[in-house]
This record gives structure tokens, sequence and C-alpha cells, in this order.
């Protein structure tokens, strides 16, 4: 049997139904474009459902709140490698497009006296203002926003959708308008799984808002298992250039067993309170204050233990939260605390340890697990692919290609503050969605069906391939070296290890059985996504080693911390026609060295703050924690 | 596997599903740990990473949170990333919709009987509004589809000659889409075209089959019946055993 191929021509095409592809739809169908948006899960499932559902809005807590703070705060925790154009969009947008899930649905408790959604009562890590909101049943909330614009069709009926389709390739053609080696995007090959057939879609402007690559590794979190970087690989494969990709976050506080829990989350850092420390198996402190830190401080502390051979058993440490159940007067107050600050993860530790541990009688065994990537496709502030050096130019990039959501790079840099991704997604969605369809409009090239050709012809022989090896398995061997070669600790060795690995892995695609059925052929999907495995892992082994000291939530051990003195500079990952991969350093805007001082300053009287409180006598410190629970919590 | 398997196995049965063709193969699920109890994804997870590399199946967050891998565990449906499994269980796709291959179903023929006809007609200006207790219950709906299970409204697709196409939405409704169109009749901001379009909506898609219904059940614990159906029913045809008094329909 051969699959057959549709043909479709839309204005838009959207990848990805989360916030940010949900917004770019509606965006792109507002002014009259003609949208499809595919997933490959069914549409809303995605990373915005399994988000906490914090989102940050400027000035939601007080009017001092401004776009320069809000900018200035997301680049200080990113260590400067974030673009400012792109950080200020995502401060002047984000009330604007917190608005847009509003429209949909999406209802915050309200602020009578200011009028407005009511934000948490204490600034979340990193945010030196009160702008994060909350709400009811999390990110599911967000969810039921975004599949309203999707199944509604933003309103006018312009949006289409097409579920159970995986993108397979972007298609494009020589841009005679530019000339020399533009690129011009032709549109895109789809797998429509449940239709049994490829779709061409032919389409001036395509919006990546496909999530992220969490997949690649095991642990991982609640993130959705479709986080195989499909996105980040069809952008690298079409010309696209990557940025930060060494720049993955990992969740600091992740169970570690039993086996279904494996990688779910137990906590932020702030559920340490004021006296939850980090220990290594032999009960030795290896990280205090925890609950001023961020979750890549966290993440290495506990990665450089298991490294030393100080780790627990199942490769972890030990988050002792047991001083702050102690105390007679404020323990009752921090297991409320801890209970209400994220349920859902105190769920799953009891659920997985039991009462006694929950409790916080015994501390809990935590380990890091893969989460979001800072890093993605390379744009400007309007998600526009771009080329070129510092923060680059669309006039360099592939026109008609956009980004949004965690698929774009550039907005968070080094490391991400807490309640920002759904802001992003839809900041980035709005805006993707809006310059895809001007672009489509003022086009004047039309897709040619020639350009297609070649990706329909290699994709379709793959249906019946012969061979001796599956897809599925080898996903879980390249799952485990991720996490050993360019997880949470790296080095030159391991870089160059992960490249000869996947050099290997390459050599084996052309020898993976795949049966020739074509409806819901679940050894091609493997395939599929093994392949975009196989490319994100490449870029990401190839910005670890050219990033050759520890910044943010990349850990060198081969090589000392990059200091605050240097010039920022980000990593761009290209792969050329011929299938070569390269690296090269971009310069970024530093932030004025006082302020970053400054901010160092604010944080070492935090932590010495903390030590003091944890050295005051039992009874003393009981009392002044009581008051200070008191003080937050009422 | 030498360690592994000293925790003992559970034999799990997978009925597998391939070009219409249904078999059963039994799985022997390696314990990974002493005493583990497994859930039913971890089998399939297991089975598709050792003997069965070809075994379609849906997840997604592992964490009860996204909807995605629904199955029939003994005929009956359930979150596979929290069913606990036990020697000689069935594992099968969920009987309410057709199967595409293995465990994973069609599911896209639900949503799309909805497309178009969700228009709320909130205007920016009145969003600072506080939403009743009920709409946020509805909200934590993970669309999982849990409630299509033994739905005589949904039960009317399924008998339907020629079978309905699910790329154009199933003509007939479902809990889940009455749950949608109710949320829009709680919305504060709704307007008051909205809330009756919402309700002309559910009549539409087979509303009347709920009068006679025990109730519907919720994979994720949301009174469906006491927040959804019968505020539906009875705004459609007045409060039970009143039954003729608000009939419009003829029905």
């Amino acid at each position: 049997m051969t699959i057959e191929t549709e043909w479709r021509d839309v204005d838009v095409l959207v990848v990805g139904s989360g916030a940010a592809g949900s917004q770019a739809a509606l965006a792109a169908a507002e002014p009259g474009g003609r949208v499809l948006l595919i997933s490959k899960d069914p549409i809303a499932a995605s990373d915005t459902k399994i988000s906490g559902g914090a989102a940050t809005v400027r000035q939601s807590g007080d009017d001092s709140d401004s776009v320069e703070a809000l900018s200035e705060n997301i680049r200080i925790a990113g260590a400067d490698l974030a673009v400012k154009s792109i950080t200020d969009a995502f401060a002047e947008d984000s009330r604007g497009a917190y608005d847009r899930f509003r429209a949909q649905g999406l209802r915050p408790g309200i602020d009578t006296e200011r009028n407005g959604p009511k934000p948490r009562p204490l600034p979340f890590g990193g945010h030196t203002k009160r702008r994060t909101v909350g709400h009811a049943n999390r990110g599911v909330a967000f969810s039921h926003a975004g599949w309203n614009v999707i199944v509604q069709g933003g309103g006018e009926g312009r949006i289409d959708y097409l579920e159970d389709a995986w993108l397979l390739d972007l298609v494009t053609q020589p841009d005679r308008e530019r000339g020399g080696d533009a690129k011009l995007l032709a549109g895109a090959l789809v797998y429509h799984a449940a239709g049994g057939r490829l779709v061409a879609m032919r389409s001036p402007s395509v919006v990546i808002a496909s999530g992220g690559l969490s997949t690649l590794y095991f642990p991982k979190t609640d993130t959705m298992r479709g986080n195989t970087g499909d996105g980040y690989a069809a952008a690298a494969r079409a010309g696209a250039e990557l940025v930060d990709m060494e720049q993955l976050q990992f969740l600091p506080f992740c169970l570690t067993s039993p086996p279904s829990y494996e990688g779910l989350m137990s906590g932020e850092p702030v559920i340490a309170s004021f006296l939850g420390v980090l220990r290594d198996a032999k009960g030795k402190m290896i990280l205090d204050g925890v609950r001023l830190r961020s979750r890549a401080e966290c993440a290495a502390a506990i990665m450089r233990a298991v490294e030393a051979g100080r780790g627990t058993p199942d490769g972890g440490a030990y988050l002792d939260l047991t001083a702050n159940a102690k105390g007679e007067r404020a323990g009752p107050y921090f297991m409320r605390f801890l209970t209400e600050t994220n349920l859902p993860a105190y769920t799953n530790v009891r659920q997985a340890h039991g009462r006694k541990v929950a409790d916080c009688e015994q501390p809990w065994e935590v380990r890091p697990a893969a989460h979001y990537l800072m890093g993605g496709i390379r744009t400007d502030a309007f998600g526009a692919s771009v080329g070129g050096e510092g923060d680059g130019e669309a006039g360099l990039g592939i026109a008609g290609l956009f980004a949004a959501g965690q698929a774009m790079g550039g907005v968070f840099g080094a490391d991400r503050l807490g309640s920002t991704s759904l802001t992003e997604g839809a900041v980035f969605g709005a805006r993707a969605g809006t310059g895809a369809v001007r672009h489509a409009r003022q086009s004047s090239a039309s897709p040619s069906d020639d350009a297609f050709q070649a990706a329909i012809g290699a994709w379709s022989s793959r249906f019946g391939q012969a061979g001796n090896r599956r897809a599925a398995p080898l996903r879980s061997r390249l799952q485990q070296e991720s996490w050993t070669n360019i997880g949470p600790v790296r080095t030159e060795a391991k870089s160059d290890a992960m490249e000869a690995l996947i050099a290997g892995w390459r050599q084996q695609l052309d020898a993976i059985e795949i049966p020739p059925h074509v409806l819901w052929n679940q050894d091609f999907i493997e395939f599929v996504e093994l392949t975009n495995m196989l490319d994100v892992a490449q870029a990401t082994a190839l910005a670890a080693r050219e990033r050759d000291g520890s910044v943010g939530s990349h850990v060198r051990l081969d090589r000392p911390d990059i200091s605050i003195l240097a010039r920022p500079y980000s990593t761009v990952v290209a792969r050329s026609d011929d299938g070569g991969w390269s690296v090269r350093r971009v310069a970024r805007e530093k932030t004025p060295l006082g302020t970053v001082v400054a901010a160092r300053l604010q944080k070492a009287k935090r932590l010495m703050q903390a030590r003091m409180l944890r050295w005051l006598p039992g009874g003393l410190r009981d009392r002044a924690l009581e008051r200070r629970y008191r003080a937050v919590m009422g | 596997m030498d360690e592994s398997s000293s925790f003992g196995t559970v034999t799990v049965n997978l009925v597998r599903e391939r070009e219409g063709e249904r078999r059963t193969e039994p799985y022997a699920y390696v314990l990974r740990a002493e005493g583990e109890r497994p859930m039913a994804l971890d089998v399939l997870l297991q089975a598709q990473a050792t003997t069965m590399p070809d075994l379609a199946f849906r997840f997604g967050c592992r964490a009860r949170n996204c909807g995605v891998c629904t199955i029939d565990v003994n005929g009956r449906p359930r979150i596979a990333c929290r069913a606990r499994v036990k020697e000689s269980d069935t594992l099968s796709p969920m009987a309410t919709l057709p199967a595409l291959s293995d465990l994973v179903v069609r599911r896209d023929g639900i949503a799309r009987q909805l497309m178009g006809r969700l228009a709320g007609g909130a205007g920016a200006n009145e969003l600072n509004r506080e939403a009743p207790d009920d709409y946020h219950a509805l909200t934590a709906c993970i669309e999982c589809y849990a409630c299509l299970h033994e739905c005589p409204m949904h039960q009317r697709n399924l008998d339907a000659t020629p079978p309905p196409d699910p790329g154009n939405g199933y003509p007939w409704g479902n809990p889940f889409s009455l749950l949608k169109l109710q949320r829009l009749r709680l919305d504060p901001v709704s307007a008051p075209q909205a809330r009756a379009a919402a309700l002309e909506t559910a009549k539409t898609l087979g509303l009347d089959a709920c009068r006679d219904c025990p109730g519907c059940k919720c994979g994720v614990g949301i009174d469906l019946k006491g927040l959804v159906v019968k505020p539906l029913v009875e705004a459609a045809w007045g409060p039970a055993g009143d039954a003729n008094q608000e009939s419009g329909d003829g029905d």
C-alpha cells in the first residue's frame, strides 16, 4: 500500500495547540486569514494544560510595576542571554495578552478595589513586583480557553484544525526577491495518522508553536510526551537557526520512586520555606537558603553531589524540610503553606511515599528532571525567523517562518522565572500570528508544488521500510544517553561522546523496520520522533560544548562558572543543506554592572538573614517564624 | 533484566487492533521494585520498550492532567496513568469511540461537533467579574472522555446507520459537550443570547436522552449530573416532575 497525499491551501499553518498555538491561530484569523492548526495530540492537550496556571501580568499588583522593571527581571534571571527587544515585548504585551485568555473564558479571582485580576500575595522568586495571577484548576483552565479559540474557529470560522497530525518537514523554495541562498517558505508536509495520509500544506506562513524537547531525557517532569523537539528539528532541517540550545531547565525537586512517579514534581524551591536545606546521602548540607535559590542553582547542587559520588540510592539528594515542621507554633503554618503552595506536587509526594514523608517527619529524596527549553528557534520580537549577528535580522532568516511559546528562543536566556510560560505563549503567539498573516498577504511568490516532491518522496518511502531494528527501543537508549551526556551536568568529553553516539544511530535509521499500513502507523510515528530527537540532541551537544563555562541552567563540570564581568553571548546552532552542523556565538547586550551587582548583594543579604534565622535557639526561632507566617498568610 | 525479574511479574491481556483485525496478546510486566503496584500506563510503556515495539497507545503527562491516555480496563474507562492493574486484567481501546490502532481511538468527532457553536459574546470591558464556584468546578474537566461510557445520547451515534463520519463531528452529544455548553451558560461574561443559544445547541445534540438517564460518571470526579445535566434539563423542560410544563419542542 502506498500512502496518498492530499493537498491543502491556507494562509497560515500553525503547528501546536497550546497557549501559543491557539493565540497565534486567533491572531491570524482575526484580520481574515485562513488558518489551519495541526496538533499531534488532541487539541489543547499540551504543556499549557499541565502548567501551574499562574500568569505574569504587569501592574496587576501595583501601578509602580513597569515595562522596564519586568523586562529587567527576566534578563537578570537569564544572565543577559535573552534578547532585550524580546523581553521588552513580553513586558509591554503581558496585560493585553492575558486579557485574550480572559475573553475566551479564563476567569481569575477579581480584586474589586483595583478592578482587575487578583495577584498572589508574594512575588515569585526573581520578580521584584507582585504580578503573578493564579487560577482555579491551574493550567487546565487555560487550556479550556485555548480549546474554545480553536473549536469556535476564531469567531468567524476561519480556523480549521487537524489533530493526530505530525509535522514531518517544512518545505522551502529559493527566495528570488532576496536572491543568493535566501529561502522562502512554501509550506509543510504533515502525516495525518487518523486519516492515514500525508497532507501537503501550501502555506506561505508557518507558526511553530509545538513546545519543547523534554522527552529527549528520562527522567522528565509531567510535561507532555509529545515534547520530542519536532519544531526545532524541522526548523533546523529547513535552515533556520537555533539559539541557546544548551539552556534546558531541569526542575530540581522531582520524585525518584516509585517507577510510575519518577520525575513528577515534588515542589518548587519556595516550599523549602525558612528552614529547608538540601543534604547529600551522608546528611551533609549541600545547599542552604533553598527557598531563595533558583531552580537552576538547586538542580546544580544536587547533580554536583551525585557526580561526586555523594548521591542518594536513587541518584538524587535529600530535601530536608523537617526543621520547618518541628516548630510547635510555626510547624502547623508551614504544613498549610506546603500544601497550599502546590497541592498537585504535594499530592504526588504523599501518593509516592506515604503520610510520614509527606508530613515532613523524614527528608524527601529528590532529583532533577528535564522540564523546559529556554533556547529554541531564533526569532525577533515578532516571532519571525532571523539570521545574522547580534540580535539578528528577519531579512536574513527564512521568509514566512515564525515561532512562538517554548519553541521560540531568546525570551528567557539562561533561566526562567516562575509564572512566565503561559504569558510567553499568549504574547508571542499573538505576535507571531499577526506577523504570519501579514507575511502571507504581502508574499507575491506562489508555493511551488515541485518544492514538496522531495519531502513527499522521502517520507512516503518510509512506509514499508524493511529492517532489523525498531525505533521505540532506540528512543529509550537515546533518553538515557542524553541524560548522561547532555543532561544536568556536562563536559566537553560528554558532548563529544554524545555526538559519536548520534552519528552511530543516524546510520541505523535506514535499518529501522516500518510496516506498510498507513492508518496510525506507530512505527512510523516513532521513527519521525526519533529523527527529530537525534537532531535536537545534536544541536544540544554542540551548544553545550561551545558554552565553555557554567551559566544558568547549563553546568559544565570541567570549566569554571562564567563571570558576571564577562561579555554575554548566545550560542547559535545551524544545519546546512548537506546535513553538516555548525555552532557560533552572537553578542548580547549587558545589563549595567551596577544593577547586576545590586541584585546579587540583595540576594546575599537575604541568604545571610536566612542563615541567622536558622542559628537562633529553638524556642525563639519558633516564635519569630510564627510571626512571619502570620504576616504573609493571615 | 536479572535483578528486576526477582520482584516478579504481572501478566495483563492487551487487546490489539490493526487494520480492523482484533487480537488479544498477554504481556508479562516485569516488576521494577519490591511491592510495585504498576499503573496500566507502566505496562504499556514497558511492553513497547521491550517485546511490542509497535504497540500503539496515547499518553501525555503521566500525572492525570492531560486526559489523553484513557483506555478501558476490564471494560470500564480508566485514566491509564493512574489506574493500577492486577494479574489477568484486560486493557482495551475505549469502546465508545472507533479504534484506529491497538489502544488508540479516534477522538476528534467529539470536539468537532461544537465547532462554531460556542460564541460567548464577551466584551473586553466586562471581564472583571467573579465567576461562580460551579463555573470553576466545570473547568476541572481534563477531556478524558470517560463520561461517554454508557451515555444514551452518545449511543445514538454508535447505533446510527450509516455510521457518522467523526471528521464532521458527531451529530449526537455527550456529557463533555454538555459541560462546555453549560460552562458558557454559567460564565458571568456571556451575553444572554449566547446562553440561550447554548441551551438550543444542547437540545439539538439530543439533551432529551438525559431525561430518563440515571446519570453519567466523570473521570476526574466532577458532579456531571448535578452541575451539568440537571440544570440543562431543567432549563429546557422545567424541574423534574413537571415534564410537560415547558416542553416547547414537542418531545
